[in-house]
């Protein structure tokens, strides 16, 4: 087990769009009424499909990218300009211009550019000629191209890594700035997490059954029977405390990640990696479980994992369980697959910050493996400690835990 | 911990020459282009030339048997055949890996034979899309492949990007063995190609020929191995001018890194548009030896840049002298190496 790390890493600015809203305000607005954010999907075609709602980002109508050339506008992805929505939010709100300083961008996705993948796949396939556009699809396809429109943007020319680790990319993506700036790697990291709604991504999750049929998700719920999808990007500004310019929002105080060998798209039923990452984590941290404030789950709504979670959280909480505040967010605004755990960890900041814990919505009979405190609507709190849970598929476990800052 | 503390323990690497790094290494040592095909297209006829080259069939002895592997994809396959070569290589018993291993998986495209197949299956008739195809198409299938084949529990991630991004995997698994994360790394970059792929790479250039594979590495702190002395960029460029104008500045900071005799590693495709930008910047200096494998093997995209390390790996063996790798790049940043004995 590690010791308590003394390297602080502090936020200094935050961004956040999802289904309930863009920007911090717009988001704690919506958690703090118990809003959820889903409807009818109308970026492709769902008539074949189980599911037809999904939580939808409703992008600004203006030009984001201002130095795209017009004919290249519409090869950025809607991921991209969500990201670089939330990008721009955090910077204002560490009084920054532009990325001078930072040393790094760490982003995670689980399905980058799809949509312009599945552009250039229909076009290949309706054509044997050469068709027009196609290099730029192939191009644009690559997540690594979207994120050069951002660095364009802000005229950035340093590192950009972009971590791919299913529904935890966004929380590993922090994960990582925040053990570069504590292994002394960086001092100032951007990180977060982005996806935008793809056909194939929705299908997927469809043909596996993993969707609520109602498109009502309901994590916790004894009857639950899917997760809603969702889209949405956040991104946090980490700074080592040393070289902090501006009012820290919190802290990433603790941070593990492992690995479920169980099944490529299941859950070890105990939650073994789950209780390792939140153990491993809160050692970091320096806290123990009964020191958590709040725990944004993992929570999909799915009947293997919010089980397997459950028990997680209760044989790493042992007699403290009762008295922990758990809910999923996901119940509101979907599962953002690799945005996910970045914006949960946002949400997370901004309970620390107000004090106040976001609802499990949407639950009628709590599932007997729940033994925690299910938060069912949102409430006041006194909480300095939240932790966040991330897992995808291919089995990677991430914990995150963050820590209350007065300004 | 920097990247420069790292010894690369151990490499394996399958490639349109072979299931083995050795394979590979003897094919670029005789320089001429690996012979190539025409990549067939399903349902019509393509009415432009596009060339491919494929990996060879496996070897029965590279043929891996595992639960999870039934139903995986070439990517998977020839990843886990680069890994436990890999592993061999360092001295470990592939049975039973390192304690503390982590693994690093970078690529480009990705599980791209099972994506096309489960999107054409959408669009054919979405109700009727195979549930057991779609976990294959993510991006982290591999790595978990290769996680669960060697029992690997701890830190396991995948990154996205162009071939050199394979340098931040470096640095990154250097600081993952520094700070505890990991004991030792399994740095592994794949690809695997499909007709799609292959056409894509004539739009950027006709005569591109595209090809697939993998390369592994094991890294550790100790151990023995060649070094990785220096890891020089990224130089970010945001237009293909720009990464021209750069490359000098480049090859400039690298060759300020190495005295002597040294063999240097490049990017070259024997596409004079796409190398002469390359060629030019690292000419300042005579070379022992200079090696082309994209030239020979083909562009295998997230797997290149892996293939020349494990390239370099050996060479630095066989020569007891340093290498300069040159990863220019094509669209976000450009990036050098030099691996010392």
């Amino acid at each position: 087990m590690p010791p308590p790390s003394s390297q602080r890493i502090a936020i200094t600015g935050a961004g956040i769009v999802s289904p309930l809203g863009s920007g911090w305000q717009a988001n704690e607005q919506s958690l703090a009424a118990d809003r959820t954010a889903f409807k009818p999907v109308e970026l492709f075609d769902t008539r074949e499909l189980i599911a037809k709602t999904a939580g939808v980002v409703d992008l600004p109508a203006e030009n984001l990218f201002r130095r795209c050339p017009p004919h290249k506008q519409s090869f950025i992805d809607r991921g991209t300009h969500m990201l670089l929505m939330a990008i721009r939010e955090a910077l204002a709100q560490a009084g920054r211009s532009g990325l001078e300083g930072i040393d790094a961008i760490v982003v995670g996705t689980s399905a980058g550019a799809m949509p312009l993948g599945e552009s250039y796949f229909e076009h290949a396939h309706h054509d044997a000629a050469r068709v027009p556009a196609q290099l730029s699809r192939a191009e644009h396809y690559q997540p690594q191209r979207q994120m050069s429109s951002i660095a364009a943007e802000f005229d950035w020319r340093g590192p950009i890594i972009i971590v791919s680790n299913a529904c935890a990319s966004g929380a590993n993506a922090i994960g990582w700035a925040a053990e570069m700036i504590r292994s002394g790697r960086a001092k100032r990291v951007l990180a977060g997490g982005y996806d935008a709604l793809a056909r194939l991504v929705f299908a997927g999750f469809d043909t596996l059954h993993a969707l609520a049929p109602s498109g009502i998700p309901r994590p916790f719920d004894a009857q639950r029977d899917g997760l809603a999808l969702g889209e949405g990007a956040a991104v946090m500004l980490l700074e080592a405390e040393e070289v902090r310019q501006s009012a820290a929002l919190g802290e990433v105080s603790g941070y593990s990640t492992a690995t479920d060998l169980h099944h490529l798209t299941q859950p070890d039923p105990a939650g073994k990696a789950a209780i390792r990452t939140m153990t491993t984590a809160c050692a970091q941290a320096g806290v123990s479980p009964a020191q958590i404030g709040y725990i944004n789950s993992h929570g999909t709504g799915t009947p293997f994992n919010d089980v397997a979670e459950a028990a997680a959280i209760a044989a790493w909480a042992g007699e403290a369980v009762a008295g922990i505040p758990v809910s999923s967010t996901k119940s509101s605004m979907g599962h953002l697959l690799g945005g996910a755990g970045a914006v949960e960890a946002v949400i997370c900041l901004m309970a620390l910050q107000g004090q106040w814990l976001p609802a499990s919505l949407n639950v009628r009979e709590v599932d007997p493996a729940v033994r925690f405190d299910l938060v069912r609507q949102f409430r006041r709190a006194s909480l300095d400690y939240a932790l966040t849970n991330s897992f995808g598929f291919g089995g990677t476990n991430a914990t995150l835990v963050l820590q209350r800052r007065s300004a | 911990m920097n990247a420069r503390d790292i010894c690369i323990r151990g490499v394996g690497a399958v490639s349109s020459a072979g299931w083995s790094a050795a394979a590979k290494h003897e094919a670029v040592l005789a320089g001429e282009p690996l012979p190539s095909r025409p990549c067939a297209r399903p349902g019509n006829v393509r009415k432009w030339p596009c060339e491919s080259r494929f990996a060879p069939a496996a070897p029965p002895e590279k043929v891996a048997r595992h639960p999870r592997l039934r139903r995986s994809s070439a990517i998977t396959r020839y990843s886990v055949a680069a890994a436990l070569e890999a592993l061999t290589d360092a001295g470990h018993d592939p049975a039973s890996p390192p304690a503390g291993l982590g693994i690093l998986f970078v690529m480009m495209n990705g599980c791209v034979n099972y994506t096309g197949r489960f999107y054409d299956e959408v669009l054919q008739n979405p109700a009727q899309a195979s549930p057991l195809i779609f976990p294959e198409t993510v991006f982290n299938a591999p790595a978990s492949h290769v996680a669960s084949f060697l029992g690997v529990d701890g830190a396991v991630s995948t990154l996205l990007g162009s071939p050199n991004s394979i340098m931040e995997a470096l640095d990154t698994a250097a600081f993952w063995i520094g700070s505890g994360i990991a004991q030792e790394c399994l740095l592994i970059a794949a690809e695997e190609c499909d007709w799609l792929s292959a056409e894509g790479l004539t739009y950027y250039h006709p005569k591109l020929i595209a090809s697939e594979g993998a390369g592994a590495l094991l890294l550790s702190a100790s151990g023995g191995g060649p070094r990785v002395r220096e890891i020089i960029g990224p130089l970010g460029y945001l237009s293909w001018q720009e990464r021209c104008e750069l490359l000098p500045q480049l090859a400039a900071q690298t060759l300020a890194q190495v005295q002597g005799p040294a063999t240097l590693i490049n990017d070259r495709t024997g596409i004079h548009k796409l190398d002469q930008a390359e060629i030019a910047a690292w000419s300042a200096r005579p070379w022992d030896a200079v090696l082309s494998p994209k030239y020979v093997l083909g562009e295998s995209m997230g797997a290149s840049s892996a293939l020349q390390l494990v390239l370099g790996t050996l060479a630095v063996r066989q020569t007891q002298q340093p290498v300069v790798i040159s990863l220019p790049g094509s669209n976000t940043a450009a990036y050098s190496c030099v691996l010392t004995p």
